[in-house]
C-alpha cells in the first residue's frame, strides 16, 4: 500500500446488535481502518452501498429477510464490489463462503489477531485490485480454495466430505500426516481422523508439492513436517516413521531423493 | 431408550460469546452475567442425565431466553410459567427448550423487529403452548410442546 493511501473503509453488517457493536469497536481501534459504518440488515447495507464506497464488508451469514450469503452473491454483480469477509457464528458456512469468493471467514467472537489478519488481507486485496491482481481467499487465516487446492499462493486447506451430517469439512494441510492412494480416491490421515478425498494421489502430489509433501511410494504422499525418522532397510528401501509412530514404506527409487530433501 | 438431548448449536454459543464480548468495556457486570448464564446453560446440557425435574427444565428455558435477550436487547419480550406449583414429573433434558429454541430462532431469522413470546402451561402433565407474535399485528404462531415425560 502506498504511504499516501487512506485507511480502509469498512461496512459491518449483522442483525445481532451486540455482536455488531463488538466488531465495530474492534474495527474502529484497528490501525489500518479509517471509517466504520454499521448496518443491522442486508437491506440497510444495500442502502449504504448505494451511497458510498467501501473497501470491505464484514458480513454476518444468518440474517432476517436477506441472508449474508445472498448479499455476497448479489455483490458479485457489482462492477467494483467491496471485498467480503464473513463474520459469523456458523462454522459450517465456510465452504459456501468460498463459493461466493469471500476474502476471509471469521468465527464470532473474533480475536484481535485474527481480525488484524483479515484486515491485512483486505489491504492486500485493495492494493492488488489497484494493480489488477486480487489477493487469495482464506479460511481462519490460511489461504484457501475449494477442492483439493493448489500449492503456490493457493490453499492451505482441503475440503473433504464430512462423514457426520453431510456437507464439507475443511482440513488444514499442516494437520495432515499422509495421504494414501485408494483407487481414484485418496484417504487422508490427519489429526482429526481419516477422510476420503475424491482426488487421485497424483493430483494431490502436484497440488501440495510446495507445502512440504513428498511422494515416497506409489501409494503414499507424506507430509515431511510430520516425519520423525528415516529408517533404511536391507533391501534398499526405507521406512519413514511419523509422529504418531505410523510406518510409511519408501520405495527404493524414492530413497535417494528423499535423503537429499531431508539432508539425511 | 430415551433420545439424547439435541446438541448445543455452535452458532448459538458463538453468538452469545460475541454478545458478551461486546459488553465488556461498557457494561462489565452485564458481560459477566451473560458468561455466567452461558455457563449455567452449558452445564445443564453437557451433564449426562436421562431426566430432570420439570422445574429444572423450565430454569433451562429461562436461561436460554435470557441469553437470546442478551444477543438481541429489547427485541424479545418473554413470558414464562412460574416455577411454583409445577407437577412433580421428570422430563427429558431440553425437551421443552429445544423446540422452543427452534421456533424462536426461526421467528427471529425470518422476521425483523421485536417478538413477543409466551410459554403457557403446563397442562395435562407436561404440555405447553408457545405463542410467538411480531410487531405487524398479524396472527401469532402457536406451537404445542409436549415435554418427553420420563417414566
Amino acid at each position: 500500500m502506498s504511504p499516501a493511501r487512506r485507511g480502509l473503509s469498512i461496512l459491518a453488517v449483522d442483525d445481532e446488535p451486540r455482536a455488531l457493536a463488538d466488531v465495530k469497536r474492534l474495527l474502529e481501534t484497528a490501525a489500518s481502518v479509517e471509517k466504520v459504518e454499521t448496518a443491522g440488515s442486508a437491506k440497510e447495507a444495500l442502502v449504504y452501498l448505494s451511497g458510498g464506497r467501501f473497501d470491505a464488508l464484514f458480513l454476518d451469514v444468518a440474517m432476517p429477510e436477506i441472508e449474508g450469503m445472498a448479499l455476497a452473491r448479489l455483490l458479485r454483480r457489482f462492477t467494483d464490489p467491496p471485498a467480503v469477509v464473513f463474520l459469523t457464528g456458523h462454522p459450517d458456512a465456510a465452504v459456501e463462503a468460498f463459493e461466493v469468493q469471500a476474502l476471509d471467514f471469521l468465527i464470532k467472537p473474533v480475536t484481535r489477531d485474527r481480525l488484524d489478519a483479515a484486515l491485512a488481507r483486505v489491504e492486500a486485496h485493495v492494493a492488488g485490485a489497484a494493480a489488477g491482481a486480487p489477493a487469495p481467499a482464506a479460511v481462519n487465516g490460511e489461504p484457501a480454495q475449494g477442492g483439493a487446492g493448489a500449492a503456490a499462493g493457493g490453499p492451505d486447506v482441503v475440503a473433504v466430505d464430512n462423514p457426520q451430517g453431510g456437507g464439507k469439512r475443511l482440513v488444514r494441510l499442516e494437520t495432515i500426516s499422509f495421504a494414501q492412494a485408494n483407487g481414484d480416491y485418496a484417504r487422508i490421515v490427519c489429526e482429526d481422523g481419516r477422510f476420503l478425498l475424491r482426488t487421485p494421489l497424483s493430483q494431490l502430489e502436484k497440488d501440495w508439492a510446495a507445502t512440504g509433501f513428498a511422494r515416497v511410494h506409489r501409494a503414499y504422499l507424506v507430509n515431511l513436517k510430520h516425519a520423525v525418522e528415516l529408517r533404511a532397510q536391507l533391501n534398499g528401501t526405507a521406512v519413514l516413521i511419523m509422529r504418531d509412530d505410523t510406518e510409511i514404506p519408501v520405495a527404493r527409487r524414492n530413497v535417494a531423493a528423499l535423503r537429499r530433501r531431508l539432508h539425511a | 431408550v430415551p433420545e439424547a438431548p439435541p446438541p448445543v448449536s455452535a452458532h448459538f454459543v458463538n453468538n452469545v460469546l460475541a454478545a458478551a464480548a461486546s459488553y465488556i468495556d461498557e457494561e462489565p457486570e452485564t458481560a459477566r452475567d451473560v458468561i455466567a448464564e452461558l455457563g449455567q446453560f452449558l452445564s445443564f446440557r453437557l451433564t449426562p442425565a436421562e431426566s430432570v425435574s420439570l422445574a429444572r427444565e423450565l430454569d433451562h428455558v429461562g436461561s436460554y431466553v435470557r441469553l437470546e435477550q442478551a444477543r438481541f436487547p429489547g427485541r424479545i419480550e418473554a413470558s414464562l410459567p412460574s416455577s411454583q406449583g409445577l407437577p412433580a414429573v421428570q422430563v427429558r433434558p431440553a425437551s421443552v427448550q429445544a423446540p422452543l429454541a427452534d421456533a424462536l430462532g426461526r421467528r427471529l431469522r425470518e422476521i425483523a423487529g421485536p417478538c413477543a413470546m409466551a410459554l403457557r402451561g403446563p397442562s395435562g402433565g407436561a404440555r405447553f403452548e408457545l405463542e410467538l407474535s411480531g410487531p405487524d399485528g398479524g396472527a401469532p404462531d402457536h406451537l404445542q410442546i409436549d415435554a418427553a415425560v420420563h417414566a
